[in-house]
């Protein structure tokens, strides 16, 4: 490397433990510590990068994952939209252009809006279950729990069930919410029902429940985050200086975990319209879903109108989140 | 009230909130657990006949279940592949991600989060569309093969973002300073501090591919597990066998994540530790050659 050999390793030196100072132990450098002292390009907005990066390498790198994706990520959701105007045949399609998939679900007859409506709905609610519950559980963790081990320990027992089976995570609900299941022989035990209630499986509350269920940890995970990595020093500042907790709460630490809150908003949101197994195991098909239409119409081959379903359903989950980051104002607090 | 007392009881409030979200997750598969170890003329619901009894462990291993054990061998086989592919592709990306620019970096960060949050259902979908308009047939290799991947892709990567947020690159550099090559480099100085991350992506993605369903379901023409158990669930009347398997499959997925997570933070600690002893060295090297190069400068004065 033709730079000079003696004083940019020095300057490392001398900033490594100025930071060092500051965070006893952590050897990790800020990103504009990092990008000062190495006078080198930035990797990626803030990773450092390695010395020696030549383009060629890096596109070795990228080629193996980049290919993947394109083949198995990009190129499946673009034929979906380009399918979407094909016609329909007997046997699957045949590429002819027509917008009729799309007429067919704004016509009177269809029912797909009423469902996309439902969905949508339910999805808005989940989210806001998922806020309710989850911001306080993060809350708990990150700053009530002192030590860091205790709070990472319980927080990754609440996230372990993020890794298990969406199936079976679905089909725990049954002997849970039946006629004859758990929550039912306990409130009969306890006196509170005397008969069983039956909403509680195959209906559209039972959906939610479970779908709370299954995403509150998209919730809970990036507010966790954004809490253990708050400046403490902005919330005693606002307690020395007579703030009551409930004040402290509202005008400094929420506002401080606006994006973890709205990453958690994004993530529950889009991934609560495009559900399938809940909505099949749980709601048992009292309850429509674009899921449930999607397998529907592959089973029945018309995989242009399945096409244009999905093509709207990613359209509806594009204008969701949008909404979302407007109604938050993300792109003020960034 | 005093504001310690207000704290207190803030705190305690807290945690029976956090310890009910608990029973809340894990509760319904407490309730399979229950149902699980009933005798063998349990049901799908209470009261629970029996209890405790293995029977319907047993079941799963007797000539009722031979499907259930086909799909265990297509999905052990799949997860393991998806694993070992799953762990090299992270670390390719991340490899490459260091290296980009902020543009060609925010780029890849959305196309990974693309893979997270594209609906299953709808990639599935996607997949067999495309391979109609190549003219194959969909099936579990490689078209389940490339969407589990796809799955289980982000968290691989993120797992190896969090490694390489502690990482320093001076280890590097003083490699390449020393005069190692470029793939020197990556194999004698930086695959040796990550590779626990590696292994972590592995683990990951083999979890998330064993259990995923909403990908498989419209590409696969072969069972795996999920779709086994899918197809059982949709037909036959539910039996505690399933309860069974699902328990099995559960707490067995939680022990690896737990493993998984163990090793990860065992090598971000060595990791730390190691850097800080090159550094202690590397420091030493920089005095020694400071007075080196000072010495000659005053004997000149």
């Amino acid at each position: 490397m033709p730079e000079p050999e003696l004083t940019p390793t020095k300057s490392a030196t001398e900033g490594r433990s100025g930071v060092d100072s500051v965070v006893p132990g952590d050897i990790a450098l800020s990103d504009a510590a990092g990008a000062e002292i190495y006078g080198e390009e930035k990797g990626a907005g803030h990773l450092q990068a390695p010395p020696g990066a030549s383009k060629l390498v890096t596109l070795l790198w990228m080629l193996p994952g980049a290919l993947w994706l394109l083949i198995f990520l990009v190129a499946p959701v673009i034929v979906v939209l380009v399918v979407s105007f094909f016609t329909g045949t007997i046997t699957g399609f045949k590429e002819v252009f027509t917008t009729s998939n799309y007429s067919a679900i704004f016509s009177g007859s269809s029912t797909y809006l009423s469902t996309l409506g439902t969905v949508a709905r339910n999805s808005a609610i989940v989210t806001a279950v998922c806020l309710v519950i989850g911001y306080p559980v993060a809350y708990f963790l990150a700053v009530k729990v002192k030590k860091t081990q205790y709070a990472f320990g319980l927080f990754l027992i609440a996230l372990a069930p993020f890794f298990t089976s969406t199936l079976i995570r679905a089909e725990a609900w049954i002997p849970t919410m039946s006629i004859n299941g758990a929550v039912n022989s306990i409130l009969k035990d306890i006196g509170i029902i005397h008969h069983p209630l039956g909403i509680l499986l195959f209906s559209n509350f039972a959906v939610i429940v479970a779908l709370v269920q299954l995403l509150v940890l998209f919730m809970v995970t990036p507010i966790f985050f954004q809490l253990a990595a708050l400046d403490r020093s902005a919330i005693e500042a606002a307690r020395d200086l007579g703030a009551s907790g409930f004040r402290v709460f509202m005008n400094v630490t929420l506002p401080l975990t606006r994006g973890g809150i709205m990453i958690g908003c994004v993530f529950v949101f889009v991934l609560s319209m495009g559900d399938f197994a809940t909505y099949k195991l749980v709601g048992g098909g009292s309850v429509g879903s674009i899921g449930l239409n999607i397998q529907n119409l592959v089973s029945l081959l018309n995989y242009p109108q399945a096409a244009a379903q999905a093509a709207i359903l990613v359209v509806a989950m594009a204008i969701g989140v949008v909404l979302l980051l407007r109604f938050a104002k993300l792109q003020e607090q960034v | 009230m005093s504001q310690q007392l207000r704290d207190r009881l803030s705190k305690v409030g807290l945690g029976v909130w956090f310890a009910a979200f608990l029973v809340f997750l894990y509760g319904p598969v407490l309730v399979m657990l229950v149902l699980s170890l009933q005798s063998e003329r349990g049901g799908s619901g209470f009261p629970a006949v029996g209890v405790p009894s293995g029977y319907w462990y047993n079941y799963l291993t007797g000539p009722n279940s031979s499907a259930i054990r086909s799909a265990v061998g297509v999905s052990l086989v799949l997860a393991l592949i998806v694993g070992v592919i799953g762990g090299a592709l992270a670390l390719s990306l991340i490899m490459a991600y260091r290296r980009m620019g902020r543009r060609g970096g925010t780029v890849l960060l959305y196309l990974v989060l693309l893979a997270l949050m594209t609906p299953g259902i709808l990639l599935g979908l996607g997949m067999i569309l495309w391979w109609k308009l190549l003219g194959l047939s969909p099936s579990l290799y490689p078209a389940g093969l490339g969407v589990h991947v796809v799955w289980a892709l982000p968290f691989g990567f993120l797992v190896m973002l969090s490694i390489f947020n502690r990482y320093d690159v001076a280890v590097e550099e003083a490699a390449r300073d020393l005069g190692a090559s470029v793939m020197q480099t990556f194999t004698r100085v930086t695959l040796p501090i990550i590779w626990g991350g590696v292994f972590g992506a592995a683990l990951f993605a083999f979890t998330l591919s064993w259990n995923e369903f909403e990908r498989t379901l419209l590409v696969s023409t072969t069972n795996t597990l999920p779709l086994e158990i899918y197809g059982e669930l949709t037909s036959a009347a539910l039996q505690p066998n399933l309860y069974a398997l699902g328990v099995i499959t559960t707490f067995g997925t939680i022990l690896l994540v737990f493993l998984m997570l163990i090793a990860v933070a065992l090598i971000v600690r060595r990791t730390a530790r190691t850097q800080a002893a090159a550094f202690q060295t590397e420091e030493e090297a920089i005095t020694v050659a400071e007075q080196a190069r000072v010495a000659p400068a005053l004997e000149g004065a």
